[in-house]
Parts: C-alpha cells; sequence; structure tokens
C-alpha cells in the first residue's frame, strides 16, 4: 500500500490546466521532493491533495484509501498534513493557543501537554506567549510546522517550508523532519533549496506546465540535460 | 376572458422589464465596485435614495426639472463618491482580521448615517420627483406603456452601454478590468489601485444616485426606502455572481419582472418575501451565480 | 521579554475585584434607586446580552451579520404569541420556544450561506430580517402591523432582574464556550485563517454554524422578556434595522471579539442615548449617530474601547492601528496578505 497514489489528477482553472495529468506514488516513509519553476503546479499540486481545492478530473488516494474530492478538513482527519507557501498562523492567537487549536479530535486533555512537547521540540517555548502576528517569518514557519505536528499526521507536505529562514531555525526545522522520518512518517516536499533537496530527499519529481517531465534521484535530475536547461542551471565552478 | 388574462401578463412583464432596467443600472455600477474595491457596498441604496431627494430638490429649489437635472445629479454624487472612496480603500487595505467585512461594516455606517440624517432633515413622508419633461402614456395593442417608465428604461440601457463601452473601449476601462480581476497583479503592473478604485466609486455613485432620480420619478419614496433597494441590487448581483458584469443585465431584467409578477399576482406584500425566498434558492443551489461566472467561496 | 510587564496574580485579583464590585452594584440596584433607573440598567442589560450574542458570530467567528435582529424578533413573537389570551402560556415556558424557533432559522439560512464567502452571509441575513418584517407585517396571527399586546402584570423589578439574569447568562455562556473550551479555539481559528484550521481537521462550515444557532438563540430569550417586560409588540419595535445596527455598533465600540467589549459598548451607547434622547428628544438622530460612530470606529479604533485597557493589549485584534512599539524579541510585523482575504 502506497502512503499516497495519485492517477492522471488533472486541475483547471478556466482556460488554464494548472495539473494536466499527473500520476505518481509515494511509498510509506519516503521523502519526495518535488522540484519546477514558478508556476508549474506544485502548489495546486499540493491544494488538490490536501482537498483545499477539488481536482476537475483524476484520482487520490491516502493510505490505500479513496480521497478524491473529500473537504480538506475530512483528509487531514485522516492522516494528512500541509504547511502553506505563505505562513497562515491564526494571528489573532498567541503560539500557544494556535498549537492548541490544531489539536486532535477527541484529545482535548492531552492537547495541552502535548503543545508542550512541541514547543519545546521546536525551541519556542520562549515565545509561547506571543501573538502569532509577532512572529518574524521564520517564526511563523516553525509554528505551522509546530502546528502538524499536534496532530501527528502520517504523510506531510512541505511546501517551501524553509523560504527565507534564518539558518538557525533552518536546522530545527530539518532535525524535526529526520526525527519524523525515523518514526515512520512520509514526507512530499516542494523546495527551491537544491542544498537541502539533495540532503533529504531519496526521490525527486520534476513538474513543469502542470506535467511530471521527470522522476529520479538527486544525481540523475541533475544530469537531465532538459531539467537543468530549464530550472536548475549549470553549477559554478 | 383569456385575452384579458394573457394581456395582463404581457403588461406585467413589460412593466417589470422596464422597471429592471434600473435595476440593471444600479447593479452594474455596485457589482464593478464590488470588484474593484472588493467591497460590497451597503450603502448602495441610499445613493439611489440621496438621488432621489435631489431630483426633488433640483424641482423645488433650483426650479429645474429633474430629468434635465440628471448630468448635474451624476456630477455631484460622482464627487461625494470620489470623497468617500479613499475611505473605503483604507478600511479594505487594513490589518484588521477580515477587513473586508470591516469594509463592508464601514459602508453600513454611512449607510445608516444617511438615512438618519435625512430622516431627521425630510421627516418620513412619501414623496415623488415631479418631472414635466417626460410625461404621458403610450399604447400598443392595448398595453400602456408610460412614458417615463420608458425613459427609465432608455436611460438604463444608454447608461449601462456607455459603461461597458467605456469598460471595454478605453484604456483606463482597461485598467479597471483587469484591476477587478486581480489586484496585486495590476499594480505590479503599475495600475493605481487606490485612484482607480476612487473612479469607479464615483463613476457608480454618480450612476446610481441618477437611476434614483428616475425611480423616484416612477414610485413614490421615502427616506427609508434605502435598504429595499440595497436588497435589489445585492440579488441581482447575487443572482449574476459576485464580480460579473455581464450577467446584471440578465439578473435585473429578471428581477424586475419577478417583482411585477408578485405584485399582480400574488400581493405587493410578498414581493419582499419572495425575494428573499429566491435569493436564498439561488445561494442554496448555484452560489457563483444562476449564470455561474462570479467567485463565490 | 514582553513590552508590558502585568503581574499575573495582581491582574487577575483586580479583575476579579472590579467583577465582584460590578456584579454588586447590578444585583441590588433596585434596592436603593428609582424605577425610572430601573428600567434604564434593563435596557443596558438586555442590549449588552444582545451585543455579546452578536458578538459570538461577527466578533469570535468573523462572519458579519446584519440580521441578527430577525432572532430578537422570533423571541419575542413566540412568547407574544404563546401569551395571547386562549393560549396563556407560562412566561418562563414561551422562552426556550424562541430560542428554538430561532436556531432553527439560523440553520436553515447559515447552511447554504456559512459555506461562502462573509459577503453572502452578511447579505443573506440581511434579507432574512427584511423579508421576516414584511412576512409578520402581512399575516394575521402575529397582529400584523398592529402587534400584539402582553399581560402587563409585572413588576419593573421583575423584568430588570429577568434581563440581567439572562445577559449574565449569555456571557457566561460565551465565557465558557468561547474563551476556556476546544470550541473557542476553532472558531477564533476559523476566523484567522479558515483555509489553515481545514488543514488541520477543523470542519468550518459545522464550527461557523453552531456559533451562528447559538448566537440566534441567545438574543431570542432577550427578545421573549422584552416583549413581556414593553407589553405591546409590533415589527417596528423588535424587527427594525437599527436594532441589529446597534448590536453591531455596540460590539464593536466596546471591542470585537472580546469578552467584555459589547457589555462595555452597550453601556456607553446606550446610557448616551438616554441621555440624548431625554435632552434632544430626536430618534432619527440618533440612527444618523449611530451610523457615524460605526463608520468612525472602523476607520480609527478598530478594536474598540478595550483597546484601551491595558491587560487588554495583549489580546488585542491589531496592534498597529494604535501604533504601539513593535515588541523586542524577534519582531517583525505580521504577514498580513490582504489580498488573499475576500470578503
Amino acid at each position: 500500500m502506497n502512503a499516497l497514489a495519485v492517477s492522471d489528477l488533472k486541475r483547471s482553472f478556466g482556460g488554464i490546466r494548472a495539473v494536466a495529468g499527473v500520476s505518481f506514488n509515494v511509498a510509506v516513509k519516503e521523502i519526495v521532493g518535488i522540484i519546477g519553476p514558478n508556476g508549474s503546479g506544485k502548489s495546486t499540486l499540493f491544494n488538490l491533495l490536501s482537498g483545499t481545492i477539488p481536482p476537475s478530473s483524476g484520482a487520490i488516494s491516502l493510505l490505500g484509501r479513496d480521497v478524491t474530492h473529500q473537504p480538506a478538513y475530512r483528509i487531514a482527519r485522516q492522516g494528512l498534513g500541509r504547511t502553506f507557501q505563505i505562513p497562515t498562523p491564526f494571528i489573532n492567537m498567541t503560539v500557544r493557543e494556535n498549537l492548541l487549536a490544531a489539536a486532535v479530535e477527541g484529545e482535548w486533555r492531552s492537547a495541552r501537554s502535548r503543545a508542550e512537547e512541541v514547543l519545546d521540540a521546536l525551541e519556542i517555548g520562549h515565545i509561547a506567549d506571543d501573538l502569532a502576528a509577532t512572529l518574524s517569518g521564520g517564526q511563523q514557519r516553525l509554528l505551522e510546522f509546530g502546528r502538524i505536528q499536534m496532530r501527528d499526521p502520517q504523510i506531510i507536505l512541505l511546501d517551501e517550508v524553509t523560504a527565507g529562514v534564518n539558518p538557525r531555525l533552518r536546522q530545527i526545522i530539518l532535525a524535526r523532519v529526520r526525527d519524523l522520518r525515523q518514526k515512520g512518517k512520509t514526507f512530499l516536499v516542494i523546495e527551491h533549496d537544491m542544498e537541502l533537496v539533495r540532503t533529504i530527499c531519496e526521490r525527486i519529481i520534476v513538474m513543469d506546465a502542470g506535467e511530471i517531465v521527470f522522476e529520479g534521484t538527486f544525481e540523475e535530475v541533475a544530469r537531465n540535460e532538459r531539467v537543468v536547461d530549464a530550472y536548475l542551471g549549470r553549477p559554478e565552478t | 376572458m383569456v385575452r384579458v388574462a394573457m394581456q395582463l401578463l404581457v403588461q406585467t412583464v413589460i412593466d417589470g422589464l422596464l422597471v429592471g432596467g434600473l435595476y440593471v443600472a444600479i447593479s452594474i455600477g455596485f457589482s464593478l465596485a464590488f470588484g474593484v474595491l472588493d467591497v460590497v457596498d451597503f450603502a448602495v441604496g441610499e445613493w439611489v435614495m440621496l438621488g432621489a431627494f435631489a431630483g426633488v430638490a433640483s424641482q423645488a429649489w433650483l426650479g429645474i426639472d429633474p430629468i434635465a437635472f440628471l448630468p448635474a445629479v451624476f456630477v455631484i454624487f460622482a464627487l461625494i463618491g470620489l470623497l468617500v472612496a479613499p475611505l473605503i480603500y483604507r478600511v479594505r487595505t487594513s490589518r484588521y482580521a477580515r477587513p473586508a467585512l470591516m469594509a463592508l461594516a464601514f459602508t453600513f455606517g454611512i449607510a445608516m448615517f444617511a438615512r438618519g440624517v435625512m430622516l431627521t432633515s425630510v421627516g418620513f413622508d412619501p414623496r415623488t420627483v415631479e418631472t414635466h419633461l417626460v410625461g404621458g402614456t403610450m399604447m400598443i395593442g392595448g398595453i400602456h406603456i408610460p412614458w417615463l417608465r420608458l425613459a427609465g428604461f432608455i436611460f438604463a440601457i444608454v447608461s449601462t452601454a456607455l459603461f461597458m463601452g467605456f469598460l471595454f473601449f478605453t484604456r483606463t476601462g482597461l485598467a479597471v478590468r483587469a484591476t477587478a480581476q486581480n489586484k496585486r497583479n495590476a499594480s505590479l503592473m503599475g495600475i493605481d489601485v487606490k485612484r482607480l478604485s476612487g473612479l469607479v466609486y464615483a463613476i457608480y455613485a454618480g450612476l446610481t444616485a441618477m437611476a434614483g432620480v428616475l425611480i423616484g420619478a416612477i414610485y413614490s419614496f421615502t427616506a427609508q426606502v434605502g435598504p429595499q433597494y440595497s436588497l435589489l441590487a445585492f440579488f441581482v448581483v447575487v443572482m449574476a455572481g459576485l464580480g460579473s458584469v455581464g450577467g446584471v443585465l440578465v439578473a435585473g431584467l429578471f428581477l424586475g419582472m419577478l417583482q411585477a409578477l408578485v405584485t399582480v399576482y400574488v400581493g405587493a406584500d410578498y414581493t419582499l418575501a419572495i425575494v428573499f425566498g429566491v435569493l436564498f434558492l439561488i445561494l442554496l443551489v448555484s452560489p457563483q451565480g444562476v449564470l455561474r461566472r462570479g467567485l463565490a467561496a | 521579554m514582553m513590552v508590558q510587564e502585568v503581574k499575573p496574580k495582581r491582574s487577575a485579583a483586580l479583575s476579579a475585584l472590579s467583577l465582584i464590585v460590578i456584579i454588586a452594584f447590578l444585583a441590588t440596584l433596585p434596592l436603593w434607586t428609582d424605577d425610572y433607573w430601573v428600567r434604564i440598567w434593563t435596557g443596558v442589560a438586555m442590549w449588552a446580552g444582545l451585543a455579546a450574542s452578536w458578538n459570538i458570530i461577527g466578533g469570535y467567528a468573523g462572519y458579519i451579520s446584519f440580521g441578527q435582529v430577525a432572532f430578537f424578533g422570533i423571541g419575542a413573537y413566540a412568547t407574544a404569541i404563546l401569551m395571547q389570551p386562549g393560549l396563556d402560556w407560562n412566561f418562563f415556558l414561551t422562552l426556550p420556544v424562541g430560542a428554538v424557533v430561532a436556531g432553527v432559522f439560523a440553520l436553515i439560512v447559515g447552511w447554504p450561506t456559512l459555506r461562502l464567502r462573509g459577503a453572502y452571509f452578511a447579505i443573506a441575513t440581511w434579507a432574512l430580517a427584511e423579508a421576516l418584517t414584511q412576512i409578520v407585517n402581512t399575516v394575521d396571527f402575529t397582529g400584523g402591523s398592529f402587534g400584539l399586546s402582553t399581560p402587563g402584570n409585572a413588576e419593573t423589578g421583575f423584568f430588570y432582574y429577568a434581563m440581567l439574569i439572562a445577559s449574565a447568562a449569555i456571557y457566561l455562556i460565551v465565557f465558557l464556550l468561547l474563551e476556556r473550551s476546544r470550541f473557542g479555539y476553532k472558531v477564533k481559528a476559523v476566523r484567522d485563517n479558515e483555509a489553515a484550521a481545514q488543514s488541520l481537521g477543523i470542519n468550518t462550515t459545522s464550527v461557523k454554524l453552531q456559533a451562528f444557532v447559538l448566537s440566534a438563540a441567545l438574543p431570542a430569550v432577550l427578545g421573549g422578556i422584552d416583549a413581556y417586560w414593553i407589553t405591546f409588540i409590533n415589527p417596528q419595535s423588535v424587527l427594525a434595522g437599527d436594532i441589529t445596527d446597534q448590536m453591531v455598533v455596540m460590539s464593536l465600540v466596546g471591542g470585537l471579539g472580546h469578552l467584555w467589549g459589547p457589555a462595555i459598548g452597550a453601556t456607553v451607547l446606550y446610557l448616551s442615548s438616554t441621555w440624548l434622547n431625554a435632552h434632544f428628544g430626536s430618534s432619527t438622530g440618533y440612527i444618523a449617530m449611530i451610523g457615524a460612530l460605526l463608520a468612525l470606529i472602523v476607520l480609527f479604533l478598530p478594536d474598540g474601547l478595550v483597546g484601551f485597557l491595558p491587560r487588554a493589549r495583549n489580546m488585542r485584534l491589531v496592534r498597529q492601528m494604535l501604533r504601539l512599539p513593535e515588541r523586542p524579541a524577534g519582531a517583525a510585523g505580521p504577514s498580513a496578505d490582504t489580498s488573499g482575504d475576500r470578503p
């Protein structure tokens, strides 16, 4: 059983085909990276996977269950967590309240202690009572990550989670990703940071104009002429 | 008997279409203002009301026939709109949790303010706009067509056409359409969104006030009539789909007919309830508007 | 670390003390003032409760309703109708009936509209109130535009305590459900960022619907008490748009999404309007005034009067509006992407 199985997924907006027939699988415990130029449909793909927008056609299954057309909250409850490209903290609530709001249904009594755990793991205990609106961009991304951790999802979608984050916070995030991977979580990661992609992704999917143009390891991708020309650029020597 | 019944039906439909034209005039500006400013202007009915009173004032104070005064009405209210728009824009772009709803509340406030001021100054008495330039009734095959209503309809069509012409054939109009589609990109392309919003709102206010003069000539009105017309404008725009200008024509005429049919066949007292009922059904079934061109969620 | 260090123990003691003083004041009022003032404070209590219930859907959930008066009116008419000669229900039993009917209406109207953008909801609730007014005006069993009477056989003091207890209950409910429970977190999350809330497993439509139904049932109870109190109701007195307007303004003036905001706003505005009425006797002028006030508050004082309370500063909606110094610990403005928020 695959963690995620996508079959001929399509999504159009008016005349624009944002996702034009995408199929791929993600095995349990894999970390797969998704790269590609802006506008290639990566974020739309994430929106489709998380149920934020419905597909025009195609199928998505999560841990063997068909979740096509299910609303986002149901997919989240079935074990999918995601971050957003632009951080989306609950700005009028404190960091701790943000975490509490993310608690799993039916586990309210343990939510407080779980929130403390997350605060410690992400080393943000010192800003726990600050309004989310006053956090820096990097801290907000950390908070988003923390919110997901509250729910302990099986599959995690990270959308440029380290963009604009200072090196120290980046380290924290990466360390947590590795921890979670050890515990058996599956990751699907959109990234522009090739260093990151090289170090943590086992497999990479390259998207362009709404389609998958290549799949392989980082080395294979880096060698592929088409990908390099369109997107990666040649290394400076 | 059937002949009489048919005649009544045709008469009713014609009446409805004629007044529907005016609803279109109100709603076009309103829909576009929504598209560019991203705010539902709860004061749309008050613009109508104020326009109607301006029509009364032009005759009573200036001795000018209201129809002749229409251009002046446009200018006056466009100027007022130009003053109000920056405030709405400011609220709309502030750092609230939900700035769009705050802007909506703002327009609600100025609507209340306008209503309160008018009620205090002119009281509750119903009035009509008296015009001598247009009067009398035309008869076609047994159907009565009052010239005034026809004039209103023609006005509505002409002003809508002019407005559409402005939107589709001028550079500024292009800028307006671009902004309505995507504000962020529009400003990135060098379009001054704030100034454009002011322009659109001004045109909308002027247009709606002019429509108010004509509505006031056809129907009697009071200072409290605002909310009624706001409801009608909302209905038209929801049915066409918030943000869609094209469907407003169809929706406005439809509303006029619906209202006329309900008044004649059910009873004037039930029009509001039925309009609401239909509005509600539309939201239930097809929130992007019956013509599926608007933005639902 | 924080700019304003307010020692938690002292502020808790202070607020507990002020609460006790206020409660003592309100609870003993009829014992030391005359009927005139008791009636005024009954009005204050009612409006405080009305504003608080609006605040649930408007402030906590962030969906502005312009038709809350419909629920107030439903409660009023439920009580009035059931107390008519021939039916003669016990007053207290009529209150839950009104609440349930109002809740059902909220469910019916809310279900299709809360899925959509806030603007549709605002329009739909507003249209509901207008339509309801017209129906009530036309239909017989509501007395049409002539209205209904209720038996006038209770004392001023009775109504005062009834209103006070009902309002206090409302505040308690708001406190328990929206400030201290899981539900409150969900509601606020939905308000702050619906997409994020959904991605965290929150059924946002259901949450909004629950908040709306709650915000409808509560004013219905106040409406029922009001109907009994003023002994005569008609659409103008219990279904007028001005009533919703006042609920909105009171909450905004006091402080949106804050527990005590509505109470503060209601007290200030109601007492002002009573004073104005006594000295200038114009009620249409009052309409103009609250309209202007609403516009001004939205422009300049979005946090309401609550923004001036020192303790409340930590919980404010928008820091920038009051131009307070930035917090030192890693602070760098919020990422306010307003283009993403649609009405």
